[in-house]
């Protein structure tokens, strides 16, 4: 695009708006699983052996949520530096900085599954 | 009360107070032209009609952005009344901005009808008809008087000066939703941009401080599902209007034919 | 950065929602949400990459964290929160955004003015879901902070 960005900015927010729907459904079952229903106290749901089962068993839905979470904080900050910062000339400068970050995170959480799981 | 006291900031953010004596029905533009006629000429400040149809006397008025002309002193129920600036725009003097970058959004979406014949305007015998239920669609966007209190309002655009603004989004939805606008698309194009119609996030603050009721935040909504309909439904343009060309009265000459029902497109 | 010359704008202009209507202040908590969010997304990360380098590693981290004493899970309330209005103030901002719901339609302006899109449906609707974030914000607090409610 003129601006420098790769999708036209509707394209960013359908991203937005469906990571969003992702994450209201994912987000919600990962806090239900540190949540009263589980039958523990909340410092039982840190154990080692509680985490990592639940990073196994729900390999599938912890990578949508770290997909959906990083996608749309991401885009949420990048959003907000936009308007902060209004770089005219240099938003591809933006969008590159807020990539890279989205795959640095990316990686390292798909690394944990990886290696968790 | 018989007396307020208007707290002015003037040029260089100086606040002036100037003591006034209050009467039944007075405006605050009202107590700012006694102050310029009784007490100090040089105040500077924008006025014209005196009852909200120009939208010149926008200002911040308690921290809201008003028009002076339609606040009754009473109504704000406080013996010293703050006046700013209008906020979100450079101040020239006292309560004068800079109302030009403002203007220059609202042109930047195009704010007439545009016609892909361009024979239509030089050589019209014809008009279109409007259907009552498709003015229904746009006619409270055109109510605009363009006074700035919405953008001055508007949280997003007191951080980016390039942003379209709440103003000239609302009128790019109201030609968007006029039957004879062929430039839709064209308008899509225009909003869909990192500074356009997704840098609002609904605060709704533009449609609370605006004095017509123009409601730039639904306008702005409508504007953004007219956007998804092209590039996610991949709609062409909008729903089909049913224009209705009558031959205009008086202009049809003894033994010349109207021209047919479609122009047919340019012919130069 | 160029200085911005227009009067009271920038930031801290943005966020004040003082005098302005319902819908100006869940801008503001949806905005600083957001923010707290992401900011506590990225240490999420790096902590829970510590269980793939093994239980001492978890454990180590794990006593980091107790050491901030009641901080820790006061601020893991404040995030549960965050979370919650986030999410559901974001679902409320979808449906006004991408779907038109609760704006109304457009209608001739008749005096005393009163825009549809700040009306009645609107207000139900942060009401609505701020009451139930506060409940579900205050269940969790006393389950984090007092261990109440354990099923």
């Amino acid at each position: 695009m003129k601006d420098g960005s790769l999708i036209k900015e509707s394209w960013n927010m359908v991203v937005t708006y469906a990571t969003a729907a992702i994450l209201v459904f994912v987000l919600t079952f990962h806090l239900l699983l540190h949540s009263p229903l589980t039958g523990k106290a909340f410092d039982a749901t840190l154990s080692f052996g509680y985490a990592t089962g639940n990073l196994t068993y729900y390999q599938v839905i912890f990578g949508f949520l770290l997909f959906a979470a990083v996608i749309h904080g991401f885009n949420g900050i990048r959003s907000i530096a936009i308007e902060w910062l209004h770089p005219e000339r240099r938003t591809w400068l933006l969008n590159m900085i807020v990539f890279v970050l989205m795959a640095f995170f990316l990686a390292v959480g798909f690394v944990t599954l990886i290696v968790v799981g | 009360m018989d007396r307020i006291i208007l707290k002015i900031t003037r040029s260089e953010g100086k606040h002036v107070s100037y003591e006034v004596k209050y009467r039944k029905g007075m405006t605050v533009l009202d107590a700012l032209t006694e102050v310029r006629e009784r007490q100090d000429s040089s105040l500077g400040y924008r006025h014209s009609c005196r009852m909200g149809i120009c939208g010149s006397c926008g200002m911040t008025i308690e921290g809201l952005p008003m028009l002076a002309c339609q606040t009754q002193v009473s109504s704000l129920n406080k013996e010293t009344i703050r006046i700013e600036p209008l906020h979100n725009m450079a101040v020239i003097r006292d309560l004068v901005v800079d109302i030009l970058p403002f203007f220059d959004l609202h042109h930047s979406v195009r704010p007439y009808l545009m016609r892909n014949n361009v024979n239509e305007r030089d050589h019209s015998d014809r008009e279109y008809r409007v259907l009552a239920k498709e003015v229904e669609k746009f006619l409270q966007f055109d109510y605009c008087i363009m006074c700035g209190l919405c953008y001055a309002a508007c949280p997003t655009v007191a951080l980016d000066p390039f942003y379209a603004g709440p103003q000239a989004i609302a009128q790019a939805y109201r030609y968007m939703a006029d039957p004879r606008d062929e430039g839709w698309g064209k308008r899509v194009d225009l909003l869909d941009t990192s500074h356009g119609v997704w840098r609002c996030h609904m605060a709704g603050a533009c449609s609370f401080v605006c004095p017509k009721d123009v409601d730039p935040a639904k306008a702005i909504q409508l504007a953004r599902m007219e956007v998804l309909k092209k590039r996610v439904l991949r709609k062409r343009g909008k729903e089909g209007s049913k224009l209705v060309t009558t031959p205009m009265a008086g202009v049809a000459k003894e033994g010349v034919k109207p021209p047919p029902f479609d122009f047919g497109g340019a012919k130069e | 950065m160029k200085r911005d010359r227009r009067f009271k704008s920038g930031l801290v202009s943005s966020l004040n929602p003082t005098r302005y209507n319902l819908e100006r202040w869940s801008y503001t908590i949806h905005r600083a949400t957001g923010v707290i969010l992401v900011g506590y997304l990225m240490a999420h990360i790096f902590e829970t990459f510590q269980l793939g380098a093994g239980s001492t590693a978890w454990a180590n981290t794990m006593a980091a964290l107790h050491s901030l004493g009641p901080l820790e899970l006061v601020g893991l309330w404040v995030v549960a929160g965050s979370a919650l209005y986030h999410g559901g103030n974001g679902i409320r901002l979808v449906l006004n955004e991408a779907f038109g719901k609760f704006m109304g339609k457009p209608i001739l302006p008749v005096y005393p003015f009163s825009p549809t899109s700040l009306g009645k449906n609107q207000k139900i609707a942060v009401w609505a879901l701020t009451g139930v974030v506060l409940a579900i914000w205050m269940w969790a607090g006393a389950y984090l902070l007092a261990g109440v409610g354990v099923i």
